[in-house]
């Protein structure tokens, strides 16, 4: 067992880098080795990602298009890696889309949302998209009206956001009567347009004395661990204060092995995305650990979730995915996101995005907005409100001929703007196992090729032994095989995953 | 020393440059077990729950209340749901209550098929017990449907498949970015692609005669992480490896089609809406297939269309409403894809399936409808015996659940009794793709529960297809 005392490899620095940001390149690396003194532990590396300041990032630009342009351009050089991969991953959780919401000035202010409470007090976070214009407009709040009252975000603010449909135990954690009855306290919010400022509207609150038959304002006679009286979300006032009490209740819901509902959740999917997918239907064994990371963290109480994720960082589970190679079946991993390896490779091979469709000048005519199509994410355009869908099902012969096409962008980059691999490499090396172990160094993952990769790539390098050695300042060897190698290291199978 | 990327292209696309595989997962190849025999399945998925009530609409009352109910629940002001009776598209009589049923005035082209070529099944009122209104959760009953069994792994689709192909056949293809749940299996290959055009392996220019070489090197790197037993490794080893395959077979067949059928291809750009473009994929594999393209040998399709949870401007009877428009892009792509396999000679061997999560809440809110229960399935082709099949949902305020939408019933007696999907689907399974009896029920087991309430006596002889 480890602890936050316990000291890391370089390779295992390199792990933290891939899971907490995008890649591990060698630049990077050093730089963050220097601030721990070169005295790495999980607990002083955590305590340095997590030290950042929020950046209030918003992605400038009229429609979506542009929007995620700026977006993806800003996480080629982010302040924090960390607060960027955070964000993708609320982004995923509070699933938008730009062309439900119509305005791009109302989705930026989610976008900046994100970026403020990503490692704040989740409670909080999740009163704050309660009233987010682009949330309102995204799933009906502004249409959800006393006369008749719209339950699509009451479903998915319960389904997706906190509760869950069901417990570990397989167990329902509410029923339909909860649903129209949480619609009920939403009803009269709306937001002014364009500005994206949140109002209540009194005028078209459902007041429980116009509404009989919608019987009392009560909330989980069944479900939550309340009892058969459940819980009165009117009791701190009814109107305008009810969208916080409701809240409130959520996130005092038990499930029915007597455990708070909502941190069991979270945690689940933040060790799912952190770790790996054991954590999709976690077992007994996965379970005691999510219970293990909320009782150290405090995070049913607290909602801190920086404090969630620090425990979390210095958790062995955090690094049951730094398994370094051969692999077994034993090996836990993870299918990197396609933003994931679209910005890592970028980071990793120097390359940068250019022109105003963000592309890599290199063989294909698409941009950041067509790779990442086709690799099956768009910012600020998840699939639906369910966000996307992870780990093997990021792959399929589509998404994986995208990611070949993007490696092999970068490497056909010629010209101005070209690929450099002289940056990476000393191109002064001619031995073949030698030039394999600066690729992958520069590749930020040495210790992700295994010895069997390691002799095909020398086999492809040497074509089967017939050339020994390789002259690099041949300009005919450099851009078969020196760009060659890039090219199969970045569409290996190792290189999709972390 | 290097070759125009035109020429590069070609050469790559036709193998020529590239030898035999070095591979041992060989994983195209004509498929060895031919349940479905020389016909195809087209699965159709209308995303995000379509409105059931507003696709196939009482016109009359006939022996029940069912137009009364209609007109009670769904308003005629603006921002109505309401589709006046003197509109619909007239499809015949529902079978118990007598009631005239008509089509949305947008689904014209289907009503087309419907008049002129009798080739559409209207299977109403589907849907199954404990309906569950989550989005995800409704779908994945759908797609896996075995929802009260022992956890049986992939989709109907995927299950059927693993049972009649091995690992070294590509049976089944999406046209879209990602595999669908419906089809999942780990037994044998099913490729995404959502453009054949774009779907040749990304060679650099820079040739340099290395091709060969490189491509080597990645079947080597591929079989490699398909041996280590760990699963993402294997998982992306295998896939790896049949796109790399498929990639040199597949591309061709845009050309083929474009080169042989410029006027049909013509259409489907006229339409102009993603659906149409998707069955042009398709349409384009089936060309494919039939003109015996080697290493070209699926059977079963799917395809995607989204933008069915018509919470709020849902629209009646306005052809630019968003229930309007969904329902044109769904008719006259299916018109189109019908034509294009007519001419091609092919359209008695394809059936279409088309399914939605769920239906819509009877009563509408504001200007849209919420999550419903149950809702018609609709099957396509040149075999397919036409007509009303089941019977509509019972909308009669008096019989809804609390939560406003029509239980789901098995009672013999009921003259709204619903139809299990699973009865849709072992159907085709038995009827089109060959299946026994035995094997559909142990690949979709029965429920356990009341008769009367749950899924226990399953009919998979649903008169679907003609004789």
């Amino acid at each position: 067992m480890g602890d936050e005392n316990t000291a890391l490899s370089t390779n295992e620095v390199r792990h933290v880098m891939r899971r907490t940001g995008f890649g591990a390149p060698p630049k990077d690396l050093d730089k963050l080795l220097k601030k721990v003194g070169y005295a790495p532990t999980r607990g002083n590396i955590a305590g340095e990602l997590l030290s950042y300041k929020p950046k209030l990032f918003k992605p400038g630009g009229r429609e979506s298009y542009t929007a995620h342009n700026k977006w993806v351009s800003y996480l080629q050089k982010p302040k924090s890696p960390l607060q960027e991969k955070l964000v993708l991953f609320w982004h995923d959780h509070f699933a938008t889309q730009a062309s439900v919401v119509g305005e791009m000035k109302i989705m930026r202010g989610q976008v900046r949302l994100l970026h403020e409470y990503a490692k704040g007090n989740f409670k909080d976070f999740v009163k704050e998209i309660n009233r987010d214009a682009a949330m309102m407009e995204m799933l009906d709040t502004v249409r959800n009206r006393k006369a008749v009252p719209n339950e699509n975000y009451s479903r998915e603010v319960q389904e997706l956001f906190t509760l869950g449909v069901e417990d570990f135990a397989g167990n329902p954690n509410y029923d339909q009567n909860d649903v129209s009855q949480v619609a009920r306290a939403f009803t009269g919010w709306d937001y002014e347009y364009p500005k994206g400022t949140a109002y209540f509207d009194t005028d078209q609150h459902d007041f429980a004395i116009d509404f009989p038959s919608r019987g009392p304002k009560v909330l989980f006679q069944t479900h939550g661990g309340f009892g058969p009286a459940g819980r009165d979300f009117a009791v701190g006032g009814e109107g305008e204060p009810e969208i916080d009490t409701v809240t409130d209740i959520l996130f005092d819901h038990t499930d029915t092995d007597g455990d708070n509902t909502i941190a069991r959740r979270i945690t689940r999917r933040l060790l799912r995305f952190f770790c790996h997918d054991d954590y999709a239907n976690p077992g007994p064994a996965e379970i005691a650990i999510i219970d293990q990371i909320i009782a150290d963290s405090g995070f049913a109480t607290t909602w801190d979730l920086a404090a969630l994720y620090r425990t979390i960082f210095v958790h062995d589970v955090f690094f049951e995915t730094s398994g370094v190679a051969p692999y077994g079946v034993a090996t836990k991993k993870a299918v990197k996101w396609p933003v994931d390896y679209f910005i890592s490779t970028l980071r990793l091979t120097g390359m940068k995005l250019r022109t105003r469709d963000k592309r890599v000048l290199g063989g294909s005519y698409d941009g950041a907005f067509g790779h990442l199509t086709q690799m099956g994410q768009v910012l600020l355009e998840p699939p639906s409100v369910f966000g996307w869908n992870w780990d093997t099902d990021w792959i399929s012969s589509s998404t994986l001929l995208a990611r070949y096409r993007f490696a092999r962008d970068i490497v056909a980059a010629r010209g101005s703007g070209r690929f450099r691999p002289d940056k990476l490499i000393d191109l002064e090396l001619t031995d073949p196992g030698q030039i394999v172990d600066a690729v992958g160094d520069s590749l930020g993952i040495p210790d992700q090729v295994t010895a069997a990769e390691r002799q095909i790539y020398i086999a492809y390098l040497t074509d089967n032994g017939a050339n020994p050695t390789l002259d690099l300042g041949d300009d005919d060897v450099l851009n078969t095989k020196l760009h060659g190698l890039y090219a199969l290291i970045m569409q290996s199978p190792a290189f999709q995953l972390h | 020393m290097t070759v125009s990327r035109r020429k590069f292209l070609q050469g790559a696309t036709a193998g020529a440059l590239l030898g035999p595989t070095l591979f041992n997962h060989a994983l195209v190849r004509r498929s060895l077990a031919n349940a479905i025999g020389n016909r195809y399945l087209v699965v159709i998925f209308l995303d995000g729950g379509n409105d059931g009530v507003n696709t196939i609409t009482p016109i009359d009352d006939g022996g029940a209340t069912l137009r009364q109910a209609y007109d009670a629940h769904r308003d005629t002001g603006g921002g109505g749901c309401n589709l006046p009776s003197g509109n619909l598209l007239s499809i015949g009589v529902d079978p118990i209550s007598g009631a005239n049923l008509g089509l949305h005035p947008s689904l014209q082209g289907l009503h087309d098929l419907h008049t002129q070529k009798s080739a559409v099944a209207f299977i109403q009122g589907c849907g199954y017990p404990d309906y569950d209104l989550s989005h995800d959760t409704s779908r994945a009953i759908w797609q896996s449907a075995n929802r009260q069994g022992a956890p049986l792994p992939g989709g109907w689709v995927g299950r059927h498949l693993a049972g009649c192909y091995g690992p070294l056949d590509v049976p089944a293809v999406a046209v879209d970015y990602r595999l669908p749940a419906d089809f999942g299996t780990n037994a044998t290959s099913v490729l995404a692609i959502n453009r054949l055009e774009y779907f040749g392996f990304p060679y650099d220019y820079y040739d340099g005669g290395d091709v060969a070489a490189k491509r080597a090197a990645f079947d080597a790197i591929h079989a490699e992480a398909s041996g280590t037993g760990q699963a993402q490794f294997d998982y992306i080893g295998n896939s790896g490896a049949s796109t790399l395959i498929s990639s040199e077979a597949y591309p061709q067949l845009h050309d083929l089609y474009q080169g042989a059928r410029p006027a049909w291809d013509a259409q489907y750009s006229a339409l102009d809406t993603g659906l149409a473009r998707d069955l042009r994929e398709v349409a384009k594999m089936i060309y494919g297939v039939e003109e015996s393209v080697p290493d070209v040998a699926a059977r079963y399709f799917q395809c995607r269309t989204g933008g069915y949870d018509t919470h709020s401007g849902q629209g009646g009877e306005d052809p630019q409403g968003r229930h309007g428009t969904l329902h044109s892009e769904l008719g006259d792509s299916l018109k189109v894809f019908y034509e294009d396999l007519e001419d091609m000679g092919v359209v008695d061997d394809v059936a279409v399936l088309v399914w939605s999560e769920f239906s819509r809440r009877i009563q509408q809110n504001n200007t849209g409808t919420d999550h419903g229960s149950q809702g018609p399935m609709l099957l396509i082709g040149g075999e397919v015996k036409g007509g009303i099949f089941g019977n509509h949902p019972n909308i009669n305020a008096v019989a809804l659940n609390g939560d406003g939408n029509t239980p789901y019933t098995q009672v013999a007696a009921d003259p709204f009794r619903s139809t299990d999907f699973r009865d849709v689907y072992g159907s085709i399974l038995k009827q089109w793709a060959g299946m026994t009896h035995n094997d559909v029920l142990t690949m979709m087991p029965l429920d356990s529960g009341a008769a009367a309430d749950y899924w226990t006596v399953e009919d998979f002889d649903l008169d679907l297809f003609l004789p």
